[in-house]
């Protein structure tokens, strides 16, 4: 009984604790990627707000948190408001099941550093993912405008089309790993990590991973030049900031996943485990916010070729061949 | 007719088009990334703006003034073209005679709320009264205060032109003494003589 | 018809046409300075040159000397022609000064738009200009001798068209000058013309000189209220002021032409003495107060007095849907009036001639430019109604004989015969005329019945109100008519009074004028009054009577646009809108319907509205000074705050007199150019049996006459119209003069038993003997007469002042 309750109250703190990095990272996130974009483009970046507008998150939150909250009239209401908190939602989800570090002795119990490790992790994972399209779908519906319904199909299409090789990259490593667990995919890596047995499904799944998340080169579901702001074009205050929030976190989730299915996760010399984790996570983002300062977006004939014709054949083949050199070895 | 674009020909070319190796791709991919990569750690170029503060090149279009002939008289003769080209039409005024006989403005209003600073009234402008300035930051919180008067627009200099005088060459006289004394004019003729 | 080809587009023309307007008719506009439909060909400015391919004349010809002949082949775009063209007008524009900026014309100016279409954008020519001194020319027009490109359309339209010497051109070579002898007014009241056109800026408007551009004008067609023949005009407005007049052409009203009290009477419309806010007991109130009160006191009065006691008293200036508007109600509330007429003989003369107007008798001021013989009988076309004189020189130019039989020592610009004769004798002569055969005709008018009788075309132009009488106009329609059965194709125009008379004479009601009216007020039968914008104490010629008629009135409540001594007199005062702001439906002196638009919303110009040296700087969702509504709206509204009062629309006519039930004025006026005239009888009626005999005249008869500027009600508010006033005077025979011991420039007393006036006296040999002649002047205290016309047994003339005094 005690240790249910303590179980609980443990599960409670590591829940906030990942929560409130998660976004306050987000927050900060979106600082660092003005701030770099700003120098790749040979620009200063925010510096109003606070020392290197350090306090510039903190303004555009306020900012959103005031805004006015518009639902059009002709917006189909309760799904409208239901979108972003789907999108937002299964994205901080999808964190539940990445470790963040050993497991540790507390008052003589075994914590493990992970919300909540479950033996199909990498499915749930994949599966939270699947509904976040939902938020993109029914927002870009519900919102009863044209901009936003086509950045809705185009959201779900993408989704849909590269996460089929966003699976397939990984089935190697579950093959290599035996577990669908991200804690034993981790622990596989003790030795070696999947990046370096496996760099063809570690491509697949960055650049899956990008287009999962929507981002250059894979912004088409709000390629604001086309689509105004695609799917979110109608929303305003912090219903768009909760859109906001679920890109930025989907990005550190990618960062955690790459780190753990490819990086050995929170494994690495003298620095504790949450904080390697932190660092590859930080650095797969900083990655993607490199290629977005240097490429630009594709053409949706592009994106569907790429994703169909390309990503899953040779993920399909890279799986073939890891079977059969595990077969020899 | 070699050069017209067919379906066919346009597959045609698609195929003729050079196919770049797998590693001219990567090399261009790692070309533009590393161009990125150094831009990283080039010095910025932006200006602080309230803090430094450029000198505008003379010929930046900014707050409009009227100005005044080199003899200090205003040029504006109140001929409506400017507010005709005005695309917006945030120029009115109203033309009068002043008692010398000289046209003017008896009232002339911007309201540069409503400015766009295309500057076609400049070039509109038969005597070069009204002049684009490149003082640019003149924002105000009330909207009523960027509508400018005559005597808010009026400047005691010549502007960039400095010294074209209008009624110097129009051939119009205010006083019937002044008839054939402006430049490139002969005196008046004398309707009444005979001769050939 | 020669049939030629222009731009390979064929035409047949009727014999005579030039080229130019050839070309007009499909489409083609050919450049011009020189000609001018009105004035013709010239062949000065060279700019219409077009090249001929083929016919009777070969290369580069002016199209506007050449008559189209069969066979002919033009080209207006051949590069030969384009060329000359260009190069005609770049030597047109060598002494042209650089002055557009500060040009009233810039804008509209024809030189500038040839210039520009003409692909003359920079100056070549690097020498000196000619300049000249310019004129004064008086209050009206401005002169500016150095933009001119001696095209010879002002002294072509001065001296041939209107028929005035004093502006002409001289000159020789390169000095070719167009003006007056000397600075000076300009004599002619057709001179607002020479603006309109010259090409460029030579004449520019005056009055409204430096107020702005033609593009910033709302410009609506629109009919001059100033005389009876409903010119078309264009109104100019800007800033909720109207600016600028200009004459519109008609081609059956005025043609391209319009007379100066036209031109510049508008002023009392934007005047800083137009009242706008409604009083009640000499203090401003609310207009819905002022309504309350008019109508609470109307009720009251018909509750004591019965309905009869109100009268309403109209105008002929007001439009036929406000007449309508006051017939309606005076018919339903059982209301005395309307009474639109001034004096018991005016409206019955004026009611007789609009009696006789007959569809094939009527005849436009087109026509009448169309007639071989003119008869003018009581009627002084240039100061009655001015464009019928120019209309008159048209007609005496094409080679008509011109006759003139009025007391009045009648001008006019052209050549004519004036027979002087008392009011009493006109109607006898033109009864002379109008007998079947010459041989019956007395003698001394037996020259003007053989001219009569040979006549094609012949015109019988009647004046039909004031001066005219009843009887005079009887025979002059009778006349007509004998003309007509004779098989010519003879016309009868009549002169009224007002811009709306021919309406006023179908709408006014029972009693029909002002003087029957009195005599009910006088004998407290009429205790209240509804004046709409009428004036009887500047119209009515026996103040005195009227003074103590009106203050017999329980309530007068006035309904006018301008601020007149009624209006200052009245209980409760309206402020209405002008001609300009509601527009409306006018029916000229030959029943033709015309319809004018509204020009602006009306308000406060502002000019007037104050904020210093600038427009107010204040943002407000109404316009300022727009209580006024449209007299016949007010007129409604009051009465349907009466019980048992009645709200229609103004618009509806059905019911108000037979000619207008179903009349709808926008389908009745028709497309533009299409002008319907009312539906009138096709033969005249029975004479009216109960048509008295000539009043006898006792020892000759003083008449109060209109002059061209000064007595007609709205223009003479006009402050540049003023300046042109000559000081009216007291015209008579020399020898009648020398009767009361008068000379030419002497002053003289004329008294009666309502009071006494001082005025110049002028003599003159074409005054009838025994007539006194006096305007109806705004500068005189004129109304100390009984009639317009009375016996001189009850006028006492003495000698005041003078060389002999």
């Amino acid at each position: 009984m005690i240790d249910g309750i303590l179980g609980f109250a443990v599960l409670l703190v590591k829940i906030a604790v990942v929560l409130g990095i998660l976004l306050l990272l987000a927050a900060y996130l979106v600082w660092m990627e003005r701030k770099l974009l700003g120098r790749f483009q040979v620009r200063l970046g925010p510096n109003r707000a606070g020392i290197f507008g350090l306090l510039q998150p903190i303004a555009d939150a306020l900012k959103m948190v005031t805004k006015e909250d518009i639902v059009p009239d002709q917006a189909d209401r309760l799904l409208f408001l239901l979108a972003p908190a789907v999108v937002t939602a299964t994205a901080l989800l999808m964190f539940a099941v990445v470790p963040f570090g050993p497991d540790l002795t507390l008052m003589g119990k075994i914590v493990p550093m992970v919300v909540s490790d479950i033996n199909v992790g990498l499915l749930f994972v994949f599966a939270m993912s699947s509904l976040g399209v939902y938020g993109v779908a029914l927002g870009g519906w519900a919102s009863n405008s044209k901009y936003s319904l086509l950045g809705g199909i185009r959201g779900a299409a993408q989704m849909i089309s590269y996460e089929l090789a966003l699976g397939l990259s990984l089935v190697p490593v579950v093959m290599l790993s035996g577990s669908f667990s991200l804690v034993e995919i981790v622990r596989a890596q003790a030795r070696i990590p999947f990046v370096l047995i496996q760099p063809v499904s570690f491509i697949i799944f960055i650049i899956a991973a990008m287009a999962e998340s929507k981002r250059i080169p894979f912004d088409l579901p709000e390629a604001e030049n086309e689509l105004g702001a695609g799917y979110s074009t109608e929303y305003s205050g912090m219903r768009f900031g909760m859109f906001f929030i679920g890109e930025y976190v989907h990005i550190q989730v990618l960062g955690a996943l790459v780190a753990v299915f490819f990086l050995s996760g929170w494994r690495g010399p003298v620095l504790p485990g949450p904080v390697w984790l932190l660092i590859k996570m930080l650095a797969v983002a900083m990655v993607m916010i490199w290629i977005r300062a240097t490429l630009p977006r594709f053409r949706y004939d592009q994106l569907m070729e790429i994703g169909w014709k390309v990503l899953i054949p040779v993920s399909l083949i890279n799986i073939v061949a890891t079977g059969a050199l595990m077969m020899l070895f | 007719m070699a050069d017209e674009i067919k379906p066919e020909s346009y597959e045609k070319r698609l195929e003729q088009e050079p196919q770049e190796n797998a590693w001219d791709a990567v090399r261009a991919l790692g070309q533009g990334f590393w161009t990125t990569f150094r831009h990283l750690f080039r010095r910025p170029i932006t200006e602080q703006y309230p803090e430094e503060r450029r000198q505008l090149p003379e010929r930046s279009r900014a707050r409009i003034v009227l100005t005044r002939d080199p003899d200090g008289d205003e040029r504006c003769v109140a001929c409506y073209l400017c507010s005709a080209v005005c695309p917006v039409s945030c120029i009115s005024m109203q033309s009068a005679e002043r008692s010398d006989g000289r046209r003017y403005a008896e009232w002339f209003r911007i309201n540069f709320g409503r400015c766009i600073y295309c500057g076609l009234c400049e070039e509109a402008c038969p005597t070069s009264a009204i002049q684009l300035t490149p003082e640019f930051d003149h924002c105000r919180r009330d909207i009523l205060s960027l509508v400018f008067e005559k005597e808010d627009l009026l400047v005691d200099h010549t502007g960039k032109d400095k010294d074209y005088n209008f009624y110097r060459y129009a051939g119009v006289a205010t006083r019937p003494e002044e008839k054939g004394t402006h430049i490139k004019e002969s005196p008046p003729v004398d309707v009444k003589s005979n001769l050939p | 018809m020669p049939k030629l080809i222009i731009d390979d587009i064929s035409v047949a023309v009727p014999e005579g046409t030039k080229v130019i307007e050839a070309a007009e008719q499909v489409g083609i506009h050919i450049p011009r300075f020189c000609y001018h439909p009105a004035l013709g060909s010239v062949g000065a400015c060279r700019v219409c040159a077009v090249k001929f391919l083929q016919g009777p004349f070969k290369g580069v010809q002016m199209s506007c000397m050449i008559e189209a002949a069969d066979g002919m082949v033009v080209s207006t775009t051949d590069p030969e022609a384009v060329d000359f063209r260009r190069h005609v007008i770049e030597w047109l524009m060598i002494n042209h000064p650089h002055d557009c900026p500060v040009c009233d014309e810039g804008g509209h100016c024809l030189l500038q738009d040839m210039t520009v279409s003409g692909g003359h954008g920079m100056r070549r020519y690097q020498g000196k200009k000619r300049t000249y001194l310019d004129q004064d020319l008086g209050p009206l027009v401005q002169h500016e001798m150095n933009r001119c490109i001696q095209c010879y359309r002002c002294s072509r339209f001065y001296q041939e068209y209107a028929g005035y010497r004093d502006l002409g051109v001289m000159g020789i070579a390169s000095r070719v000058y167009y003006g007056r002898f000397g600075p000076g007014t300009l004599k002619s009241p057709f001179s607002g013309n020479l603006i309109d056109i010259c090409p460029t800026g030579v004449y520019t408007d005056r009055p409204s000189r430096y107020k702005g551009r033609r593009w910033d004008y709302e410009r609506t067609p629109s009919v001059c209220i100033h005389c009876c023949l409903g010119c078309r005009i264009t109104v100019n407005v800007r800033y909720r002021e109207v600016v600028r007049i200009e004459a519109r052409y008609s081609p059956t009203v005025n043609g391209h032409f319009i007379c100066d009290r036209g031109r510049y009477g508008f002023f009392y419309a934007s005047s800083d003495r137009r009242p706008r806010k409604a009083r009640s007991g000499g203090a401003e109130t609310r207009p819905k107060n002022a309504r309350d009160e008019a109508a609470h006191r109307l009720e009251e009065i018909t509750a004591r007095h019965g309905s009869g006691s109100v009268a309403v008293v109209g105008g002929s200036r007001s439009t036929l849907e406000t007449l309508a508007a006051e017939r309606r109600i005076c018919r339903q509330l059982g209301w005395q009036g309307p009474s639109l007429f001034t004096g018991t003989e005016e409206s019955a003369a004026a009611r007789r001639a609009a009696g006789h107007l007959t569809t094939d008798l009527a005849v436009s001021l087109e026509a009448l430019k169309n007639a071989d013989l003119i008869l003018v009988a009581g009627a002084d076309p240039i100061n009655e109604a001015p464009m019928a004189a120019l209309a008159i020189r048209q007609a005496a130019r094409n080679g008509a004989h011109i006759e003139v039989i009025d007391p009045r020592p009648v001008t006019l610009p052209l050549e004519y015969v004036h027979r002087p004769a008392g009011t009493d004798k006109i109607s006898e002569i033109l009864r002379g005329l109008g007998k079947p055969s010459t041989e019956d005709a007395s003698g001394d008018i037996q020259d003007l019945a053989a001219r009569l009788d040979q006549s094609r075309r012949p015109v019988v132009v009647c004046g039909a109100g004031k001066i005219a009488s009843e009887r005079t106009v009887e025979q002059a329609a009778r006349l007509a008519r004998n003309l007509r059965r004779a098989g010519k194709k003879a016309g009868l125009f009549f002169v009224m009074t007002g811009a709306n008379t021919f309406a006023a004479c179908r709408m006014a009601g029972d009693p029909a004028d002002l003087e029957t009216l009195l005599l009910m007020i006088e004998d407290g039968k009429v205790r209240a009054l509804v004046v709409v914008e009428a004036d009887p104490m500047s119209e009515y010629p026996d103040l005195a009577r009227l003074v103590d008629a009106l203050a017999k009135l329980d309530l007068m409540v006035v309904l006018d646009c301008i601020d007149t001594e009624t209006a200052r007199a009245a209980h409760v005062f309206f402020p209405t809108q002008t001609f300009f702001e509601t527009g409306g439906t006018l029916i000229n002196n030959e029943a033709r319907i015309q319809q004018a638009r509204p020009a602006f919303a009306g308000g406060t110009p502002i000019s007037q509205t104050g904020g210093g040296s600038h427009p107010p700087r204040v943002f407000r969702d109404d316009i300022p000074g727009t209580e006024a509504l449209s007299a016949g709206q007010l007129l409604m509204d009051i009465v349907s705050a009466l019980s048992g009062g009645i709200s229609r629309s103004v618009e509806e006519f059905d019911g108000v007199a037979p000619e207008f039930s179903g009349f709808d004025p926008v389908e009745a006026t028709g497309e533009r150019g299409t002008w319907a005239k009312l539906p009138l009888r096709t033969a005249a009626g029975p004479d009216s049996p109960q048509m008295g005999g000539e009043t006898p005249i006792k020892k000759g008869e003083l008449l109060l006459v209109e002059s061209v500027y000064g007595t007609e009600a709205l223009s003479r508010s006009s402050p540049w119209l003023q300046e042109l006033e000559s000081e009216p005077a007291l015209t008579l025979h020399p020898e009648d003069a020398s009767r009361w011991g008068l000379q030419h420039g002497d002053r003289c007393e004329l008294s009666t038993e309502a009071g006494a006036l001082t005025v110049p006296v002028h003599t003159s040999r074409s005054t009838a003997p025994g007539t006194l002649v006096l305007p109806r002047h705004r500068r005189l205290r004129w109304q100390v007469f009984q009639h317009f016309r009375s016996g001189l047994d009850t006028v006492r003339i003495r000698k005041t002042g003078g060389e002999g005094a």
